[in-house]
């Protein structure tokens, strides 16, 4: 890591800040907080979109337009230079309307310009209000923003004309902004929704842009769910979440997680080549991702904004460096949130997770709420000495059932295990990088308070045996106490190089079992996720 | 901190108002979807609430008894939303509406679903046909309706 720059410190690349909009605007007093959107930059007039099929407007809030003709108002950071630049568009979610929520990212925007990416912040308040189920609109407006960019990069005069690289695009959303962009995601690569037809012919699409990547700030979840069934986002996926939100106060982003890049069970090997991942951060809130926005939290509750929105900057500047600029050693930070310990604020905690998009699942438990088994391809058997293993569709993080199966292993006594032998044939672990476990544990009283859990991992092949602590590869711990509800189990994605178990003498090429073998606390309650091969 | 209480509904009305331009796009949408012809009415209803709920993200879902109202707005005195099918009604009225947050817990408002009064009346299929341009002509705006 010591090659790779703070992604949180502000580049070397000088930009312009510019205000775009849809004039003739006239936001009247109550809304003066918009008026700033009467005069866009000349060069960066905009259209108006018509989003009547989708949402809307509160009608206590006076906007100066309805939802026939809303205006694509944003503010953009332009990198000098010819390009072309990526493209990120952040978006803001639900809040009081007459408070304008947009400006609340720029500090994102400003960090990634300073990088060479164009970084934008966009307008969707006149969603805002005591409402429910707009999230798809919010989706299409954000797309819609998209389509504003590549408009502008195909047309000749205009100082971003060749400038967008529309095959680098990272789009980010907070709240339900944040589960808006999952849609967009997948609205991304339809024709039509329902009778709206996304083809240009009524004003709406097309789009198909090259989405990088998508993240999620604090989102909500199946707020508005497509007649397909909930929104499974196809592609990359990185969400980030607070323990203290007051506001989102389950993680609803979870579920979208879960959902995303999940194993097919007809094509268990089969992968459709994105990644996810997450991030879980202790004593984060939801408001304070956004500068603008008051915390929802009483003072002491949350860490302080400086540090929050400090996480914000390194690791969704990593994320951003990593897949629209093709710094791939950020995708470190992704793989394991360790790598960034240096840059984040002293002290913080963190749980994540990640999914690279080339693994082989030894164990997912996605067959059923069956006992244990060694997942196929991969052939083998699950035994137990003392530990109670348990198939669950546990919610482990809250909110809405959970349709992902986690495998809780209960133990009371020093020494037991969970032991998975399988055939060395049907696992080719040599042409992978790392064996990956993602494992949490809970508020149940056999872990003790506040105390990490810990266990020891091993791997054989024939009669060599690497015994690894779980608590050398990452903490496993407790969870933190939620301002409300009972508190999340969010697991962490162990990842034990294969290298390392070289070095143990342990032969890749025969691996012949993986035990979890509970040697380090006597009494514990664990969820595992899944167990895979992976990059 | 104590989690968020789902609001109190004092009131609820329906009232007919005139489609808007995607109304009835999405009338003839659904029309087709289900076979049949859809009345080029709009029942808006109204839920007047003792404090509307805070323009957060968690928000509350409405239901009528364990059907999910998939999207409701904001208006002076509560939430409102609309229902383009009739039998909807048919269907549900006098069911309960409830909040909930996860699909799972909900809380019960008290208050029951109304019919509108329009579809209450008994009226042949052909008169229905006949009288609904003139009729859809002297329904209210939505505008107006939220007034």
């Amino acid at each position: 890591m010591t090659s790779l720059n703070n992604p949180a410190s502000a580049g070397d690349v000088q930009f312009d800040t510019f205000l775009y909009g849809a004039p003739p605007l006239a936001y009247p007093v109550s809304l003066s907080q918009y008026a700033i959107y009467n005069t866009p930059d000349p060069a960066y007039i905009t259209g108006r979109i018509n989003v009547s099929a989708f949402a809307n407007l509160g009608a206590s809030t006076p906007w100066p337009f309805s939802n026939t003709n809303v205006p694509l108002n944003g503010h953009v950071c332009v990198p000098h230079g010819r390009g072309p630049f990526p493209l990120a568009v952040f978006a803001h979610g639900n809040h009081n309307p007459f408070e304008n929520s947009t400006p609340g990212y720029l500090y994102l925007c400003q960090l990634l310009a300073s990088h060479g990416i164009i970084a934008a912040t966009i307008d969707v308040n006149f969603l805002n209000g005591s409402n429910f189920g707009e999230n798809d609109g919010r989706a299409i407006v954000h797309l819609e923003h998209l389509k504003q960019f590549r408009t502008w990069n195909n047309t000749a005069p205009h100082p971003l004309h060749g400038k967008v690289d529309l095959n680098r695009i990272l789009i980010v959303g907070h709240s339900r902004g944040g589960e808006a962009v999952g849609h967009a995601s997948f609205f991304n690569r339809l024709a039509s929704i329902g009778g709206v037809l996304l083809d240009g012919s009524a004003g709406l699409g097309p789009y198909r842009f090259g989405l990088s990547a998508v993240a999620a700030i604090a989102p909500t979840d199946r707020q508005f769910t497509p007649v397909s069934g909930p929104t499974v986002v196809p592609d990359s996926y990185y969400v980030i979440h607070g323990s203290q939100d007051s506001d989102v106060f389950t993680f609803e982003g979870y579920h979208t997680y879960e959902r995303a890049h999940s194993v097919d069970l007809a094509n268990p090997t089969v992968s459709d080549g994105k990644f996810r991942a997450m991030l879980w951060v202790h004593k984060a809130n939801h408001n304070q991702f956004n500068s603008i926005w008051a915390s929802e939290t009483p003072p002491g509750v949350a860490m302080p904004r400086a540090s929050q929105e400090e996480i914000a900057k390194v690791h969704l500047g990593a994320l951003a460096q990593a897949v629209l600029l093709d710094r791939a050693g950020y995708m470190d930070v992704l793989r394991d949130h360790g790598a960034a310990v240096a840059w984040d604020p002293a002290g913080a905690e963190f749980v994540s997770q990640y999914q690279d998009p080339e693994r082989l699942f030894i164990q997912h438990n996605q067959e059923g709420l069956t006992v244990p088994v060694v997942s196929l391809p991969v052939q083998g058997t699950v035994a137990t000495d003392n530990v109670v293993a348990t198939r669950q569709l546990t919610a482990l993080v809250g909110g809405a059932p959970t349709t992902t199966i986690t495998l809780r292993l209960v133990w009371n006594a020093l020494g037991s295990r969970l032991l998975l032998r399988v055939d060395p044939s049907t696992l080719p672990a040599q042409v992978y990088k790392t064996l990956v476990l993602r494992v949490g544990q809970s508020t149940e009283a056999n872990n003790a308070a506040n105390r990490d859990q810990d266990f020891t991992l091993e791997v054989s092949s024939g009669s060599r045996t690497a015994a690894i602590p779980a608590s050398s590869l990452h903490r496993l711990l407790y969870p933190d106490p939620p301002p409300f509800g009972p508190a999340k189990i969010v697991m962490q994605t162990l990842r034990l190089p294969v290298e390392r178990l070289v070095k143990c003498g342990v032969d890749p090429i025969d691996l012949r079992s993986i035990a979890l073998v509970f040697d380090r606390r006597a009494t514990g309650t664990v969820y595992v996720g899944d167990l895979q091969c992976s990059n | 901190m104590q989690p968020p209480k789902p609001p109190k509904i004092t009131a609820v009305e329906v009232i007919a108002a005139q489609p808007t331009e995607a109304d009835s796009a999405a009338i003839a949408h659904l029309s087709a979807e289900l076979n049949r012809s859809l009345p080029q009415v709009v029942n808006v209803v109204k839920v007047r609430l003792k404090t509307k709920p805070p323009a957060t993200s968690m928000g509350w879902a409405l239901y009528v008894n364990d059907v999910l109202i998939p999207k409701y707005w904001e208006y002076n005195d509560g939430i409102y939303f609309t229902i383009l099918d009739p039998q909807f009604f048919a269907e549900h009225k006098g069911k309960r509406l409830r909040f909930s947050q996860n699909g799972v817990d909900f809380y019960d408002s008290g208050v029951k679903l109304p019919a509108p009064a329009a579809a209450s009346k008994s009226k042949s299929k052909a008169a229905k046909s006949k009288a609904a341009k003139s009729k859809t002509a002297r329904l209210p705006l939505q505008a107006d309706v939220l007034k």
